[in-house]
């Protein structure tokens, strides 16, 4: 990377790992709870994280307002808190920077090193003001309310990388040779590209690789508010209690019958959709061709809060039909049909075509008239007839986009979501309705329960990559392509 | 919906051979029956689509009075806008609207412009690992670790209760940054590299050559962002459960639709109506539940004609794999 490679530069070269693993890993301290340093006293959340303490001043105190006002810490205290924390993250975004630049020329570096520099110090700061914040907070008058706490173990990691990243920046700052005058600020392309893809990784990976981590609570014995450590670990508790526990193994198969039966009879009727766009392309008069496909793929665009809306207008006990059948005098009062809980499975599918089915014909409208004319007007040369020509011909032509359609829903035969049956949901017809997604939800988040919820959708994750990898392989096997 | 050349040709030649052939052609007994049946069918199901639209907007409009009594069924009568715009001076409608509106626009514009920078860098071979980035967001569509953790993960971000919650998980959309990344690749490379021989640099490149060609791409991925944000209901569900503000429109909604106690206190300002009692009041939530609905719906019905030029764009890109 240097343009000359001394035993110095390689020296600055090795040295420069330590600085962005460093620096890579006090980002990662400035994002997880559990190292947050600045956790120095209990008015301090323990889900506050160093980042979020050195953005959001009112997340920061949302537990000291009693605190403050009986005088236990004074709020100088945490508005220094706040102002430390705030300063140590800017000093890791500076060390950041140092990271990124690092990879530019000798102009890059020299440059990027300053920032590093400007960055270790201020965590430095951050970190002394912080300390500063809690020798304020532990002369309370109250310590068995305020319970102050220095975070050692937290800042003395955080210490030991600032102190590391700063002299190994240093050493690199002396090593460097002088960047000539005519020199200007380069980098190799490759890097360049990569800096500025380096922000959609990280997204990518906060929000879809990081919730994996999540996946421990299955493993521990954990209530809301409480604390992972090694006196509640409890291994595949929780697995096996999904198969011995009676009540929870009833609740299991249920909720299992539930979501196999709803998702079955959707790939079950799964061909519906291309039926319909063939009868539809049957129709010669494209203006009532587009005007019936204008209208039958709005449902697809509503939510299924919406579809409730609707269903609501149509079927409760002052809607639509109460009101018709009223009228005609065959009931005596309306009736709430969204309170009937028979046939729910059938009901839920009913609801599901409303919904789709406009819209999945759509890519098999595309697929017919994908297919060669020749091919009907030969048939009909032939002498065959309508039907004959919509089996022999269309029905061939759309079958390979049907398979992959059939595969991803096999593959996600798990997973059928839990908007729809969340809405349509009630005291009358939950034991036919919940689903596999809406029972984690209302077993983790409104029950609480978080380790078997977690364990629950552990399981059902894994099983569907397996499901994934068979519908890939058997897409692979019968057509010779992949599906994902 | 636009048309290509090739479309329009293949129309012409659809009807020339129909023309060709009407005359020899004669319609059988069973073709008719078929026609007939074929029809029915459609236009049935067509009005089954259509209908519960209509009938929630002339309820909305009626006379509250004979929409209380479900005398309102395929004609309005009494036509007024009243329930409109009573609706906003119900503060927590207002601002769930408000909410809906402001995660659809920010939460799409930082979507749309993510999905074409990433979807730019993605094409360019020459990008440090490039594979193994690409499938490091490709991989993301596959599989999730579930609610629960993906909730926890978000309470440790401190999202939980937070506006951000909306916008920021959104961001990084692996399909679209594919569907980009196809439509990139479609460009003529010559472009690219005249420009690059011109001395300009990638950014400069994907400001003033990608994203102009990109844009029939980026306002299909534009159009269903929007959509996806004016629909999502999960995440206030889940992540907003102490922030009653920042409930989306389709949320409160949703708490109206299962609500029976009465929703007329609502309207501070239509006070006539609720002081004559609780007759009058039940009529109200009704009328109420279906204001909002119907709020909740004409957005997604303006911007429908401008989709549907994108629907056959959208599916059939999704079709090509990365």
């Amino acid at each position: 990377m240097s343009n000359t490679k001394t035993g110095a530069g390689k020296t600055a070269d090795y040295l420069y790992y330590v600085v962005r693993i460093a620096t890579l890993v006090m980002v990662v301290i400035a994002f997880f709870p559990q190292l947050n340093p600045a956790k120095i006293c209990e008015f301090v959340n323990k889900n506050m994280s160093l980042f979020t303490s050195g953005v959001s001043y009112g997340g920061l105190t949302k537990e000291c307002g009693r605190a403050f006002r009986q005088g236990w810490i004074q709020e100088s205290s945490f508005r220094l808190l706040f102002a430390s924390s705030m300063i140590s993250c800017i000093g890791i975004a500076l060390a950041v920077v140092n990271g990124c630049m690092s990879i530019g020329n000798v102009k890059f570096k020299r440059l990027g090193n300053w920032f590093g520099i400007a960055g270790t110090v201020l965590e430095l700061g951050g970190m002394a003001g912080i300390y500063n914040a809690y020798t304020q907070v532990a002369a309370t008058d109250h310590p068995d309310r305020v319970i102050p706490s220095l975070p050692a173990f937290q800042m003395g990691l955080f210490l030991t990388l600032a102190v590391l990243v700063l002299v190994c920046t240093v050493v690199i700052q002396l090593l460097l040779p002088k960047a000539r005058p005519e020199d200007q600020y380069e980098m190799e392309s490759k890097y360049k590209l990569f800096l500025m893809f380096m922000p959609f990784a990280a997204l990518a990976f906060v929000f879809s690789y990081l919730p994996l981590y999540g996946w421990r609570y299955a493993f521990y014995n954990y209530e809301s508010g409480g604390t992972l450590s090694r006196d509640n670990f409890v291994g595949f508790q929780w697995f096996t209690m999904l198969f011995e526990n009676a009540a929870t193994r009833q609740d299991i198969v249920r909720v299992l019958r539930n979501t196999l039966a709803m998702s079955g009879l959707g790939i079950a009727t799964s061909w519906c959709a291309m039926a319909f766009a063939i009868f539809l392309s049957e129709i010669k008069n494209s203006h009532v061709r587009r005007f019936v496909q204008t209208f039958t793929t709005i449902p697809n665009f509503i939510s299924w809060v919406l579809v409730y809306a609707i269903a609501f207008a149509i079927f409760s006990t002052d809607g639509f039909l109460s009101g018709i059948m009223q009228n005609m005098g065959v009931w005596d009062a309306g009736r709430n049909l969204l309170q009937d809980p028979s046939h729910m499975w059938l009901k839920m599918l009913a609801w599901g075509m409303w919904k789709g089915i406009g819209w999945s014909a759509i890519i098999y409208i595309a697929g017919i008239s994908g297919i060669d004319q020749q091919l009907y007007e030969a048939a009909t040369v032939d002498g065959a007839g309508r039907f004959q020509k919509m089996w022999h011909i269309t029905v061939p032509g759309l079958i390979p986009t049907y398979m992959v359609m059939l595969l991803m829903s096999i593959a996600g035969i798990l997973s059928n979501g839990m908007d729809q049956y969340m809405v349509f949901e009630n005291a009358m017809n939950t034991d036919t309705i919940t689903v596999l997604d809406l029972y984690v939800y209302k077993l983790g988040i409104v029950g609480g329960a978080i380790p078997l919820s977690t364990m629950i959708g552990m399981v059902k994750s894994l099983i569907s990559v397996v499901l994934l990898f068979a519908a890939n392989s058997i897409s692979k096997l019968l057509r010779g392509e992949s599906i994902v | 919906m636009a048309k290509t050349t090739q479309e329009k040709l293949d129309e012409k030649a659809e009807k020339l051979y129909y023309k060709k052939h009407k005359k020899r052609y004669r319609y059988t007994a069973g073709d008719i029956v078929f026609s007939i049946l074929n029809y029915t069918f459609f236009i049935v199901f067509t009005l089954c689509c259509v209908f519960p639209f209509y009938y929630l907007f002339i309820n909305t409009i009626s006379d509250n009075e004979l929409v209380s009594r479900a005398a309102i069924n395929f004609i309005p009568r009494g036509i007024h806008f009243e329930n409109y715009a009573n609706l906003f001076h119900a503060g927590e409608v207002g601002q769930a609207f408000l909410v809906s509106i402001s995660r659809t626009v920010i939460g799409t514009t930082l979507m749309v412009a993510a999905s074409a920078l990433a979807g730019y860098l993605v094409t360019k071979q020459n990008m440090w690992h490039r594979k193994f980035w690409y499938r490091f967001l490709v991989v993301t569509m596959y599989f999730n670790a579930g609610t629960i953790p993906w909730y926890l993960n978000m309470s440790m971000l401190g999202l939980t209760n937070n506006f951000l919650a909306y916008i920021i998980p959104g961001i990084v959309a692996p399909y679209n940054i594919i569907l980009v990344k196809t439509y990139v690749e479609s460009i003529p490379a010559e472009l690219e590299e005249s420009a690059f021989m011109d001395g300009a640099g990638y950014f400069t490149i994907f400001r003033r050559i990608i994203l102009p060609l990109c844009k029939p791409i980026l306002a299909t991925i534009a159009i269903f962002g929007a959509v996806g944000h004016w629909n999502s209901f999960t995440d206030s569900l889940i992540l907003m459960q102490n922030a009653p503000e920042l409930f989306t429109l389709q949320h409160r909604l949703y708490l109206y639709l299962n609500t029976t106690s009465n929703l007329g206190a609502l309207f501070e300002g239509g006070a006539s109506s609720v002081s004559e009692g609780v007759i009058q009041s039940a009529l109200n939530s009704k009328v109420i539940k279906y204001t909002i609905s119907m709020v909740s719906i004409i957005p997604i019905l303006l911007v429908y004609p401008f989709m549907q030029r994108y629907f056959e764009k959208g599916i059939m890109l999704g079709a090509v794999k990365g």
